[in-house]
């Protein structure tokens, strides 16, 4: 019996907010620190979502529309994925290019919001992630022309389903390509170091955070969450690009999911405390070399 | 086919309305708007009938000038093209009486040239046979002319016909050569005649044929490297003008290259990938090109290049699926470039009619000026960010729906086969064009209508009379074909069935079952939008938002001017993809100026044009209006025939 992919989202819903905790815990223990727990966003969200909320009085209703639309499109994108390994909940032809258009749809309101505020800053943050989204997208895209072609299908079930032709038991070389690319894109996408840093504290340095600067309460946390599902997403395409299938039980299932949360962001946070965040104009090299892995993966894959 | 003609005709009654009423701008107006939205009405009537039915009507008109008897027919791709021209113009029209109106010097003209225009590219799309065609497609080439060159009193508005003309005319001469190297030895000038003969021709001359059609029908599509004209006739031409011309007139181009491709019964492999990386070369151009402009009509005009180069790329699968015998892929191509030609002549139109009501309510162009407008057009605003989710193709908006069937028809193309298999080329070129138009329309929604005004334009801006119905209408159906895809391909079913030369059982279950789940997740994605807007009500009932100055990080003496400008917004862009994006740089002691240069009229159109004009100058010293010496060049020309058949050259 394998795990419902509703079960399945379900645990990507709630168990999402635990990868950047895990993260920022792997950081502390690296600087020798404590570090904060691991649900330590459960309880930012949950204050946040208690706070009042705070509108410039130059935004218009696309800043109060455009966090709901964020995380919107972010739970129905995650619906298209085989997050049990086997199956989405809703699987079609060309889902795959459903799946990045929904990130896309996201990303394009949180720009325009940010525009909406008339804040020079955050106009500087909206520029810098269409700017990296524009070459990330080539990338994830390299990655799924060539998942498509070794399973003969454009839809992330039979891609990363139980379908697969990985889900043999041998891991290929080109899914270990797509999989190290993909994770090198998800830093992007996700905003994370050496593309974007969390943590900085210098809003002329920062893309994604300085995005958000006039969001506040419910709004904030929605965009939050957001940020965090992402990256639960991405921790189950980099799991299902190299264990692709159902995993035995329903236990089983959910604990492979579970897991690739974990790694996830142990992984984030290794690679946040060993290394320094690029120069801007460094980044597109950066997003290049790794959709060029990508590349390589997809010769691979047509050979 | 008799109620198209009347549909049709009412329309150029319209015109001819405007122009009887011209003494009184109320009636005239009033006239031209009933004749035209009706004539549009049963035109449209005529042509969903034949889609409906499935039987293509014609008829014949018996004469004997050249080329024979005219034909004239609506066929299911004719019969898409129609409902879009149809619509899109009764739309355009409406939006358009009033700026005539008020800003020409003689309305009535343009009015009826408007409407030559219209029934011009009705008749492009039915026509039957070579002189019924051209004859159309040389009214429409004039039409569009008039129109352009409406504002004729501006130095570049002249300049911007200028080029419009000789780009036009350039396509038009490709058209005769590609026709008679076709019909020479077809007994007459019909279409039917040309595809009867179309098996027997010589290989060579289908190869200049299809190199022709090409040529002719790209400069009217404006792909690249012929789409040199576009922005500047598109800047320079009244708003409502530009959105027909952007939505339906550069779609004649695709409607040819159709036509053309239906009549030869498909082209050869080299053709079809020729048309698939000039489509993926026009693509990410045309949007790389938009990103640097600052007048924002301009940048329209470029993503049109782009949206061109995505239905290029879809007929060129389609047109590979038909050479490799692949009907699947071909049929999935061609309906993807024929729904993005549908779902580009709707946004775009839109979005044109809404920078012109921008252009109403503030009188410039140049965007770096604007700012906050949505608070004072807040239906151009709604009307221009459905216009512009739907161009960048996120769901659940129509423009997804085609891009998404175009990244199947490659899909299924790379993977029927290796000979297909470069095909997977598009995927990622089709990503970064969504992504490039993505920050494009992020820079030119944020500009002109987020933040606050960066100039004193448009303080009173109102929104202008006859807006409302064409801008929500357009919008609506944008929403609508997003949301049920299903529609859109009923729509296109059947012309690429056509095309590919298979019944339209062939269009895959796989993507007809897409279309639908394609509802459900729009439907879900909207349903959850309501629920978390519901929830966030939920959650901060007890607390009103609290109002508060922008977070300027605790500087207080912030500016209008400090907001983000939409050349700083596409720098890290146009840094990264250098030259290309043909920005040029000037620099002067505490000055910097960038200038969007277009790479081939500055560097190739141009050129070609002094070289031929100095050529042409040097001729002037045998045109020096003496009647002998002129009358010795004819006797000299008739000399020279008689010997040409004298010695025998001609087999």
């Amino acid at each position: 019996m394998t795990l419902s992919p509703v079960v399945a989202l379900l645990l990507l819903g709630v168990g999402a907010p635990l990868i950047p905790g895990i993260t920022t815990r792997t950081k502390a223990v690296f600087a020798g620190r404590r570090g904060a727990p691991v649900w330590q966003l459960y309880a930012d969200l949950w204050k946040l979502w208690r706070r009042g909320l705070v509108y410039s009085t130059t935004t218009t209703w696309v800043f109060r529309l455009a966090p709901v639309i964020l995380a919107a499109t972010t739970l129905v994108a995650a619906a298209l994925l085989p997050l049990d390994g086997s199956t989405a909940i809703l699987a079609f032809a060309g889902d795959a290019v459903a799946f990045v258009y929904l990130l896309a749809l996201g990303r394009f309101v949180l720009v325009l919001a940010s525009l909406d505020t008339g804040s020079s800053f955050e106009g500087m943050g909206a520029s810098r992630e269409v700017a990296f989204a524009s070459i990330a997208e080539v990338g994830l895209f390299v990655t799924i022309a060539g998942l498509a072609i070794a399973s003969h299908s454009l839809s992330l079930t039979l891609m990363l389903g139980g379908g697969a032709p990985q889900a043999t038991g041998r891991v290929p070389a080109s899914a270990v390509l797509f999989a190290v690319s993909v994770f090198g894109l998800a830093l992007a996408e996700c905003s994370r170091v050496p593309v974007d840093d969390p943590a900085t504290h210098l809003e002329l340095t920062m893309v994604h955070e300085v995005m958000v600067l006039d969001n506040s309460g419910p709004d904030l946390a929605l965009i939050l969450y957001s940020s965090a599902l992402k990256l639960g997403l991405f921790a189950a395409i980099i799991l299902a690009i190299l264990f692709p299938g159902a995993r035995g039980s329903a236990w089983l299932s959910l604990g492979v999911l579970l897991s690739g949360f974990v790694v996830m962001g142990v992984a984030v946070g290794v690679v946040e405390s060993m290394i320094a965040r690029l120069r801007l104009p460094r980044v597109a090299l950066y997003l290049a070399g790794a959709s060029a892995l990508a590349l390589f993966g997809l010769i691979l894959e047509l050979q | 086919m008799t109620l198209l003609l009347a549909g049709l005709a009412l329309i150029f009654a319209g015109g001819l309305s405007a122009v009887i009423a011209r003494r009184s701008a109320a009636a005239a107006m009033v006239a031209f708007q009933a004749f035209v939205v009706a004539g549009c009405a049963l035109g449209i009537v005529a042509a969903a009938n034949v889609l409906v039915s499935g039987t293509p009507v014609a008829m014949t008109i018996p004469a004997s000038i050249p080329g024979g008897a005219w034909y004239f027919g609506v066929d299911a791709l004719s019969a898409v093209f129609l409902i879009v021209i149809l619509g899109v113009g009764a739309a355009c029209a409406v939006f358009g009486t009033h700026d005539l109106a008020r800003e020409s010097r003689s309305p009535a003209i343009a009015q009826l040239a408007f409407t030559a225009l219209v029934v011009s590219i009705a008749f492009v799309v039915t026509a039957g046979s070579v002189v019924g065609f051209l004859g159309a497609w040389e009214i429409m080439a004039i039409s569009s002319y008039v129109l352009i060159v409406t504002h004729h009193e501006a130095a570049d508005v002249r300049r911007a016909g200028l080029i419009y003309l000789v780009a036009t005319h350039t396509a038009t001469l490709a058209l005769f050569a590609m026709f008679a190297a076709w019909a020479g030895d077809a007994p007459d000038w019909s279409f039917a005649a040309l595809a009867a003969a179309a098996p027997g021709l010589d290989p060579r001359v289908v190869t200049a044929i299809l190199l022709l059609a090409l040529v002719g029908f790209g400069f009217k599509a404006g792909c690249v490297p012929f789409h040199f004209w576009l922005a500047p006739a598109h800047a320079a031409a009244p708003s409502h003008v530009s959105a027909l011309m952007s939505g339906i007139v550069i779609k004649t181009g695709i409607y040819g290259l159709l036509r053309v491709l239906l009549l030869l019964g498909g082209a050869p492999a080299w053709w079809g990938w020729t048309v698939f990386f000039v489509g993926i070369a026009s693509g990410i151009l045309g949007v790389l090109w938009a990103l640097a402009q600052h007048d924002y009509k301009r940048l329209l005009a470029y993503h049109s290049v782009e949206n061109i180069g995505i239905i290029l790329m879809g007929i060129g699968i389609g047109s590979l699926g038909v050479s490799h015998h692949a009907p699947v892929v071909a049929i999935v191509g061609f309906a993807g470039g024929l729904l993005h030609t549908v779902n580009h002549a709707l946004f775009k139109s839109l979005l044109f009619l809404g920078a012109g009501s921008v252009y109403r309510a503030t009188g410039t162009r140049n965007m770096e000026a604007l700012g906050g407008l949505a608070r004072r057009i807040p239906l151009t605003w709604l009307g221009f960010v459905v216009g512009a989710a739907a161009i960048i193709g996120v769901p659940p908006f129509n423009g997804f729906v085609s891009e998404w069937i175009v990244y199947q028809g490659m899909f299924a193309g790379a993977d029927s086969g290796p000979a297909l298999r470069m095909a997977l080329v598009g995927l990622p070129a089709l990503a970064l064009i969504g992504a490039l138009a993505l920050a494009c329309f992020a820079k030119v929604s944020g500009v002109i209508f987020l933040g606050t005004a960066r100039s004193a334009r448009g303080e009173d801006a109102r929104e202008g009379p006859g807006a409302y119905v064409p801008i929500l209408s357009l919008a609506a159906a944008c929403v609508a074909l997003g949301l049920a895809p299903a529609a859109g391909l009923a729509l296109v079913r059947t012309a690429a069935g056509q095309l590919a030369g298979t019944p339209t059982d062939e269009m895959p279950a796989a993507v007809l079952a897409g279309a639908t789940t394609l509802s459900l997740v729009g439907g879900v994605t909207i349903l959850l939008v309501g629920v978390l807007w519901a929830a966030r009500a939920l959650a901060s009932r007890r607390r009103a938002a609290r109002p508060e100055v922008t977070w300027a990080c605790g500087y207080l003496a912030v500016s209008p001017r400090m907001q983000y400008t939409a050349s700083s917004f596409a720098a890290p862009l146009i840094a990264t993809f250098g030259a290309l994006s043909g920005v040029r740089t000037e620099r002067a002691p505490a000055a910097l100026h960038t200038r969007a240069a277009d790479l081939v009229l500055d560097g190739a159109a141009l050129p070609v044009w002094h070289f031929l004009h100095r050529f042409a100058v040097r001729l002037h010293a045998a045109q020096h209006g003496r009647l002998h010496v002129y009358l010795l060049y004819v006797m000299a020309a008739l000399l020279a025939m008689l010997a040409y058949l004298a010695l025998g050259v001609r087999p």
